[in-house]
């Protein structure tokens, strides 16, 4: 049976209540949105397990069947990422990723490649990150087992062929050249160094003169080694039949020839980062009309994925600034004040290492220290004084009643829990993660405001011309003095190929 | 179809991109048309309904038939700050004390209304050279500042009788999502997912908006408004540029204003404004509602009439947009200098959504784009010129174009591209697209045409925009027109449309060293592999205009230059060099550059 079919049986329930009541039919508008009364929403977290096989090798593979549209969806995780480089093969794992569907096969040229899988019109796409890799499928049902021929002959002997490399890297430069134009682009990358470090994969980024040393006896080897079945978890989703399919796979996964011995040893989990961001206040100059700024720290790593104090923090971010318009930053900075289109606060509890913390919006230049004030005055607030009732309801209803969203469709259910497996969480997490948002209670959320948002740790990071920054507001509301201990460390705009300081 | 939003959903405009509209008719493929219902009301309202039992949810919007094209000077980006203003509340919603609040609005706008008395003489100081900026609030006269306190102490009032943002907490605490609207130039969409059990909420609230809205915080959110241009147009690296390229495409139009506003009319626009604006625009005959997901249709015509129905049609019709774009009579040439990489757009004046000619040049644009197209193997493969390019033909409601976007790789200048354009183009001119070409692009249409159905909303919101852009019927229509094109159509449209006459070419250019640079003597000594790297910096020192900084470099440099080793030294020695050139031209010409 389908996960479609089975939903449609579950949600019944939400017609029929709907206008069932006699008052309504006459015609009646209450005079209260509050006022009207609604039937049952119920809904079932499908069952994982019967959803989970194995194949003879061991790879596991979630099959969410849906027949309403000729479509299938084949997603491939793999542990493997930037976290198995070493200083010698920066920007290995990434550029291996993108080339295993760039670079035709051993058998067809890049260009002989690209065209059948064009003509089957079938989507292919390969990617390596920092702590996963993956590789995905979307074609028409019709097309599913020419696609999955070409597709698994891509995964096993991928040809990185030695021009379109060189039209990759060439491209990657480019990028590069731009890592100054933007100032999204250059928040982002300083961002990520004040709070990891330079040096943690996760934040590092390629210089010209590494990407100029990467070959594709580097990218063939780095695949040999980690673009192996005994790292991946399979997600298949659409108009397949499940015994079908895992016989498809079972075929083209168990030719996959042996790794040498020895020669594929993983790290998991990733390594963390060490570092330790220090706090206050940095700038980066750019001529923009309006300053680009994140505020934040470190949060905690999941330890324990049933841990409410966890729950209550994201009730908490959810309430201070990461509701969207009912959150207090955002009613603040924008509706209140005008002073920022988008402006808001995240708050995430890191999978391997700890998370972040961050506030962030863009305000012109005049006015980023008056919302940053404000932003700061909400972060004490919400540790001083408990949040209202309503604040809580709203928030805690925001994360319990879109659930059934998080598994609307065959290929959201399917790669929900594959990812589950690939962090090695339960999937027990979504049989009660609505109880335990139900669980939050003010005190809890107050709580972990108190134990979790570190004032004295913020880190500030600020895009834009300072010398309309500093100054503030023309009525003299806030200047860049009253932040944060007001001082600033100017940090240099960097060399976008070398990334060394620039004068 | 890409087209532009300058509002909150700009997403969608990527979705779309990726979306098509129906499916085959000629294979034993599964027929997937969406089965769209139609009822309306007798106010002129109309509703689309496609259900979706197997959801948990409904996917529910309307779409107003205004954007930006139907504004005029003056009080352009009214459409768009309107959609902001839908949010923010209605007599029951949003306040403590409706009376009061009125009053206090009341009060506001007679300010408001001083204070335009009082730009309109900044603007006549400004003419005259006495103030720079007639919206600086430095230029501010004593009595706008009084002005301005007694308004924000109006603010502050209307702040105590207000319910903050009641409209989102009401949606939210009943567990839907993703509220958003966009506004485009030819129309504005508003969108929500509500829980399937909740459905008569949406009915509740959508119709109280348009029932009685009230324009609460209307100069703040002007503010928003003026950020939200900032963020999307002004401090990103072509944003201004494109804007200008856009006033210089269309000559008589009124698309020729960017949907965000000119921000001199967003100073002064006021609340009568609005309010003429909605009373126009905003009238059910002028609305369509769409709902797709998990409810009864009958039920829903029930509360359609109970809820919508209350509505009154609008006095007058609204006005049809009359200006048509004049023939253009000569190529148009944009040089900009920007932050940015090298590029070109080249835009063509075409044809709107659903003429007869558009599928042939969506065709062809399927011909140039994607990773086997012909614009990335020829530019970005074998040339190896570009780094990415695409093509697009927009279709928007009363008039279209076809563009051409291409990023450089390398030195390679953006007239090189240009020319590398013209070269395929003529290709397409000369010769048939080969059958196998032309039934690749047929086959991803098939596919895409499957794709753009998967997701409830994207089904809406493609029902909001095709409706918002005359004909929703384009969702089941499209794919069988465009399958249907020739490579006879593709030469024919390709020959009708593409004259440099008929075109404005926009030349993107890193600032400063706009032509070539000259390299010192030493740089062709140095080791290719550091070529790069080398104009890179080169190219920054050149932009340089701080002499003391200059000066600082080249004597530190000087110092360092002896200890350094190969091939380092060399490459500081030509630095030094471009260095010491750029202080040259910066002394002896003073600040000119």
């Amino acid at each position: 049976m389908s996960l479609h079919r089975r939903l449609t049986q579950l949600t019944l329930a939400a017609s029929v209540g709907l206008l069932s009541t006699a008052a309504l039919a006459a015609g009646e508008i209450p005079g209260h949105p509050r006022d009207l009364s609604y039937g049952e929403l119920r809904f079932e977290v499908p069952n994982a397990d019967s959803l989970r096989h194995e194949l003879s090798n061991g790879i596991p593979v979630y099959v969410v069947e849906d027949h309403s549209l000729p479509l299938v969806d084949l997603s491939i995780t793999l542990r493997t990422g930037e976290f198995l480089e070493t200083e010698e093969s920066r920007g290995v794992a990434g550029l291996t990723g993108s080339m295993i569907r760039q670079g035709g096969t051993e058998r067809l040229s890049a260009e002989e490649f690209d065209e059948q899988v064009d003509f089957l019109a079938a989507r292919m796409s390969t990617s390596g990150g920092s702590t996963s890799s993956g590789a995905s499928l979307n074609c028409l049902s019709n097309a599913l087992d020419d696609s999955l021929d070409l597709f698994f002959e891509m995964l096993k002997t991928p040809g990185f062929q030695a021009d379109r490399l060189g039209v990759v890297k060439g491209n990657l430069l480019e990028g590069m050249k731009q890592r100054n134009d933007d100032p999204r682009t250059i928040a982002a990358r300083e961002w990520s160094w004040l709070l990891r470090g330079r040096d943690h994969f996760s934040a590092s980024q390629l210089t010209a003169a590494e990407l100029e040393q990467i070959d594709g006896e580097a990218l063939a080897d780095f695949h040999r080694r980690y673009w192996r079945p005994e790292q991946m978890i399979v997600a298949v989703s659409g108009a397949v039949d499940t015994t079908a399919i895992l016989a498809d796979l079972e075929r083209r996964l168990n030719e996959w020839p042996a790794a040498p011995s020895g020669t594929t040893e993983v790290t998991w989990p990733p390594t963390a980062p060490e570092f330790e961001p220090a706090p206050g206040i940095y700038h980066v100059e750019k001529d923009i009309p309006q300053g680009r700024v994140s505020i934040g720290h470190l949060t905690t790593v999941w330890e324990d994925w049933s841990d409410p104090e966890a729950y209550a923090a994201m009730v908490m971010n959810e309430i201070l600034g990461g509701g969207g318009f009912i959150s207090r930053i955002t009613k603040r900075i924008r509706s209140d004040e005008g002073l920022a289109y988008s402006a808001g606060s995240g708050y995430n509890q890191g999978t391997f290492w700890p998370g972040t913390f961050t506030v962030g919006y863009q305000s012109k230049n005049p006015t980023v220290a008056l919302a940053a004030k404000i932003a700061l005055e909400e972060i004490t607030r919400i540790q001083d004084e408990p949040v209202s009732d309503e604040e809580l309801a709203t928030a805690k209803a925001s994360f319990i009643d879109t659930f059934p969203r998080r598994f609307e469709s065959a290929a959201a259910v399917a790669r929900t829990f594959a990812r589950d497996e690939y962090i090695g969480r339960s999937h027990d997490y979504w049989y009660h993660y609505r109880d335990r948002f139900a669980a939050v209670d003010k005190a809890a959320v107050q709580k972990a405001a108190q134990e979790r948002l570190r004032p004295e740790d913020l880190v500030m990071l600020i895009v834009g011309p300072w010398e309309e920054i500093g100054p503030g507001d023309a009525d003299q509301r806030a200047d860049m003095s009253q932040i944060l201990g007001g001082e600033v460390n100017h940090l240099p705009l960097r060399d976008p190929l070398t990334l060394e300081a620039m004068p | 179809m890409q087209r532009r939003f300058t509002a909150v959903a700009a997403t969608v405009a990527a979705l779309l991109f990726l979306a098509a509209g129906s499916w085959a008719t000629d294979t034993a493929a599964p027929e997937a048309k969406v089965p769209v219902e139609s009822f309306t009301l007798d106010n002129g309202m109309r509703f689309l309904v496609v259900e979706r039992p197997d959801q948990t949810t409904v996917s529910a919007g309307w779409v107003a038939h205004v954007g930006s094209a139907n504004e005029r000077p003056g009080i352009t980006g009214l459409a768009h700050l309107f959609e902001h203003m839908l949010f923010k509340g209605t007599r029951t919603i949003g306040t403590t004390d409706i009376e009061r609040d009125l009053e206090v609005i009341a009060e506001q706008e007679a300010i408001q209304e001083e204070l335009r008395k009082h730009y309109r003489r900044q603007r006549e100081r400004a003419r005259r050279g006495e103030i720079e900026d007639p919206f600086d609030p430095a230029s501010r006269t004593p009595e706008m500042i009084e002005l301005q306190s007694q308004f924000d102490a109006l603010v502050e009032e209307q702040r105590s009788l207000m319910i903050k943002d009641e409209f989102d907490q009401l949606y939210t605490e009943a567990g839907a999502s993703g509220m958003n609207a966009f506004t485009t130039e030819d129309l504005t969409g508003y969108f929500v997912t509500v829980p399937a059990n909740k459905l008569e909420l949406w009915f509740w609230m959508e119709s109280d908006r348009l029932y009685e809205p009230v324009f609460r915080e209307f100069y703040s959110e002007r503010d928003v408004v003026h950020e939200e241009r900032r963020m999307r147009t002004e401090s990103t690296p072509t944003g201004e540029f494109d804007e200008l390229l856009s006033a210089m495409f269309w000559q008589s139009h009124p698309y020729s204003w960017p949907v965000v506003g000119w921000p001199s009319d967003l100073r002064v626009i006021s609340q009568q404004q609005a309010q003429e604006f909605f009373d126009t625009y905003y009238a059910p005959n002028n609305l369509t509602a769409v709902l797709v997901g998990n409810f009864d249709r009958e039920k829903v015509e029930v509360l359609a009439k109970r809820y919508f129905g209350r509505l009154e049609r609008g006095a007058i019709e609204p006005p049809d947009v009359v200006t048509l774009e004049m023939t253009q009579v000569a190529e148009k040439r944009m040089n900009a200098e920007c932050d940015c990489q090298p590029q070109v757009s080249v835009q063509y004046h075409t044809v709107p959504f659903h003429h007869v000619d558009s599928y042939a040049l969506d065709v062809l644009a399927g011909v140039l784009n994607g990773r086997t197209g012909r614009l990335y193997k020829s530019l970005v493969l074998d040339q190896q010129i570009a780094t990415s390019a695409s093509a697009s033909q927009e279709s928007n409601k009363y008039a279209g174009s076809f563009g051409v976007g291409i990023e450089a790789k390398g030195d390679h200048q953006p007239e090189a591209l240009e020319l590398a354009w013209y070269r395929e183009l003529e290709r397409l001119q000369n010769e048939l697209v080969p059958d196998r070409e032309l039934q690749k692009v047929k086959n991803q249409i098939e596919a895409d045409a499957f794709r753009g159905l998967q997701s409830p909303f994207f089904l809406l919101v493609q029902l909001i925009f095709y409706d918002g852009l005359g004909h929703w019927e384009y969702l089941n229509e499209w794919s069988d027109l465009t399958r249907a094109v020739t490579a006879e159509d593709i030469q024919r449209v390709a020959q009708t449309y593409f004259a440099a006459e008929n075109r404005v070419v926009g030349l993107y250019d890193r600032k400063a060293g706009t032509v070539e640079m000259e390299m010192p003597d030493g740089f062709d000594d140095l080791p290719p592999e550091v070529h790069e790297m080398v104009r890179t910096q080169a190219r920054q020192i050149r932009q340089m205009d701080d002499v003391e900084a200059l000066a600082a470099m080249v004597s530190a440099a000087g110092e360092q230059l002896e200890a350094m080793e190969s091939p380092r030294k060399e490459i500081m020695g030509v630095l030094v060099e471009v260095a010491q050139q750029r202080l040259a031209e910066l002394t002896d010409s003073g600040e000119e550059n």
